[in-house]
């Protein structure tokens, strides 16, 4: 489970888009276990609901556009999504608990509710190149990898603190080597480069966010990218709105909430 | 009566699209089905349309309706007898054939119309509703409401009498209580009660059902009625990361009584590739095909049981070929009487809002099992235009 949350973290970035930047004494000094934790920890805020687009440019150039609400509590450990558009997925609704390790579907036109096991996390959301893993939330970057600094670099003409994060030798995590670049003044991540489970060497993904805002003093990029260098594909998510200023009911996150 | 209620349902339609925060939504599904048959090729093509409506201007009331109309050209009317073995045809006279004929009417109809009051604890649907038990894939031994194509299981089911009501006690721990009443009496009307319980990375469910079961005996036309009674239980989480499930009823009857299963387990690859496998046992039906008789070929048919053969074994493989296009075959076999029906089949996302689907079916058997190549050979394909 917590193999997923490798992209759990940009999950959370992409359903929720909440990364709360802290304040960051000596940041200068900070290491790699530091950063993460810093960035995870501010990640994930307590309570958050919004409207995602999902714009997905397919293997032959065509674009395909989802909508969809989130809610999610507890810092992403219950998170729930329900499909807008297109009319094909319409009411269509995802409830993800323990930081995904649990997930649950619903299909309103045969009010069927479906328990998926970890394994289904693997499939492609909609076609999309964001997984159902992709899109619980949880701290896998820090339980699942060992992290390294290294140099400060410039990405997206920011000054990043730059982290290379190395599958743990028990782990079951979905990448073998992430590197990502980390904003020094936001610390949310700008870029995040994923390498393949079997290959290391094999650059499979890129996620990169822009156009980071303040939103109740939280900063918020509200797009991201999801590139697939194997398939020659990509995602975006861009948020339409969002409100961290929520108090959601527990009973939200449970069967009655998605079929409501 | 039929304008009468085409008028109603417009009229609700229009009216409800006019005063209240109505969506209206659904789909259009044209079907071309070809089937190769004893030297000859038959077609049939249908029209589906299907309008959906939902309200939630009050806030915890949801009112929800859908209207089907189905036209049908091609080959609409077949004869049940032209698949069955010469042994069991053999033993009717020919002047009943026409009796066993099932003909595709034209036809239009409200599939579910039911208004839900829930709050965040409770929840109260009245009305025709889906209903949907059960954890398994191929079949669901405990929804004795619906009757799956074993070809296209994950078909949407027609919608159900009943008054439902779901309590959610606590945290993943709910009852569902249901009365059906389909015929006059109360007594005879059916009874559920459903509890349902979510431990670790599990949900169990325990159901006992009462109603009136009503069997066809086809040889003389008479349909018999007995009360049933059945208790059951199903369950579905992961092991060793695989996705598993079961689900098993035992039947108490006047007759006999009688038990049904399923067990299954799910796999998805790194690559995409998903499998599954189920295995799917019914007391009730026969262990060698030399018994299957016109009985039971016709309550098959017509939905009154979910197998003919007593075990079988169901698998699914699908990946998809690229973001657009999913590969895929399904295969049941016969445990029984060693017969195989096999279905490719391919799905592509045409557009945003249409989908295609080309499904194949192919029986290979002796003549008398349950996918006996006399079966014939077809397949459909099928596009789905939501709007």
């Amino acid at each position: 489970m917590k193999n997923q949350i490798n992209l759990s973290i940009l999950c959370t970035l992409l359903t929720v888009c909440c990364l709360f930047v802290s304040p960051l004494p000596s940041a200068q000094e900070m290491t790699a276990d530091e950063i993460l934790r810093t960035m995870t920890e501010t990640m994930n805020p307590e309570q958050a609901q919004g409207m995602m687009k999902m714009t997905i440019i397919t293997t032959s150039g065509q674009e395909r556009t989802f909508v969809y609400e989130t809610f999610s509590k507890n810092q992403g450990e219950k998170s729930l999504l329900k499909y807008l558009e297109p009319t094909r997925v319409k009411g269509q609704t995802i409830l993800m608990l323990n930081d995904a390790d649990d997930i649950w579907t619903f299909f309103p036109r045969t009010k069927r509710v479906r328990k998926l096991a970890t394994h289904a996390k693997k499939q492609r959301l909609e076609g999309s190149d964001f997984s159902y893993e992709d899109m619980g939330a949880s701290n896998t970057f820090i339980e699942e990898y060992e992290s390294v600094r290294h140099e400060d670099e410039k990405k997206e003409e920011r000054l990043c603190y730059k982290l290379e994060l190395t599958r743990k030798p028990d782990s079951d995590a979905g990448y073998s080597r992430i590197i990502m670049w980390v904003d020094k003044e936001y610390m949310t991540p700008l870029v995040i480069d994923y390498y393949h489970d079997d290959d290391p060497e094999l650059w499979e993904k890129q996620l990169i966010c822009s156009n980071v805002q303040l939103i109740d003093n939280i900063y918020t990029p509200m797009k991201c990218t999801m590139y697939n260098k194997l398939d020659d594909t990509k995602t975006s998510m861009e948020i339409i709105e969002v409100d961290y200023q929520v108090d959601l009911p527990d009973h939200l996150f449970t069967e009655m909430g998605m079929q409501r | 009566m039929k304008g009468i209620t085409l008028s109603a349902i417009i009229w609700l339609i229009a009216t409800a699209g006019a005063y209240a925060q109505v969506d209206i939504y659904g789909y259009f599904e044209p079907q071309y089905t070809g089937l190769y048959l004893n030297d000859d090729y038959n077609q049939t093509q249908s029209n589906k349309l299907r309008v959906d409506l939902k309200s939630t201007a009050l806030e915890n009331v949801e009112f929800g309706a859908d209207v089907i109309y189905l036209l049908y050209f091609g080959k609409k009317e077949w004869n049940v007898l032209d698949f069955l073995p010469d042994r069991v045809t053999s033993t009717i006279a020919p002047e009943l054939y026409p009796l066993y004929r099932l003909t595709y009417d034209d036809s239009f109809y409200l599939d579910n119309v039911y208004v839900r009051i829930a709050n965040y604890r409770l929840a109260l649907t009245v009305g025709k509703q889906q209903i949907s038990l059960g954890t398994g894939y191929f079949a669901n031994p405990t929804d004795v409401f619906n009757t799956k194509d074993a070809l296209d299981p994950t078909y949407e089911q027609p919608g159900h009498n009943a008054i439902r009501g779901d309590l959610f006690l606590k945290y993943r721990l709910s009852v569902t209580v249901m009365y059906t009443p389909i015929v006059a009496d109360w007594k005879n009307s059916g009874k559920l009660v459903r509890m349902k319980a979510g431990i670790g990375h599990f949900d169990f469910s325990l159901i006992g059902y009462e109603f009136q079961d009503t069997t066809t005996n086809f040889y003389a036309f008479e349909e018999y009625q007995q009360r049933r009674r059945l208790v059951g239980a199903d369950f579905v989480g992961e092991l060793f990361g695989l996705g598993i499930w079961a689900e098993g009823i035992y039947n108490f009857v006047e007759d006999d009584d009688s038990y049904e299963f399923l067990v299954g387990s799910d796999y998805t690859f790194e690559s995409g590739l998903y499998t599954l496998l189920e295995y799917h046992r019914n007391s009730l039906s026969k262990s060698d095909y030399q018994d299957y008789n016109l009985n039971d070929w016709m309550r098959f048919f017509v939905g009154e049981t979910k197998t003919i053969s007593q075990d079988q074994v169901y698998g699914l493989i699908q990946y998809p070929i690229t973001d657009l296009t999913k590969l895929g075959s399904s295969i049941i076999f016969s445990v029984s009487d060693q017969s195989i029906a096999l279905v490719p089949m391919v799905y592509h996302s045409l557009f945003e809002n249409v989908d295609l689907t080309l499904m194949l079916n192919l029986s290979i058997g002796k003549e008398g099992k349950v996918f006996s190549s006399a079966l014939g050979t077809g397949g459909f394909l099928r596009a789905q235009v939501y709007f």
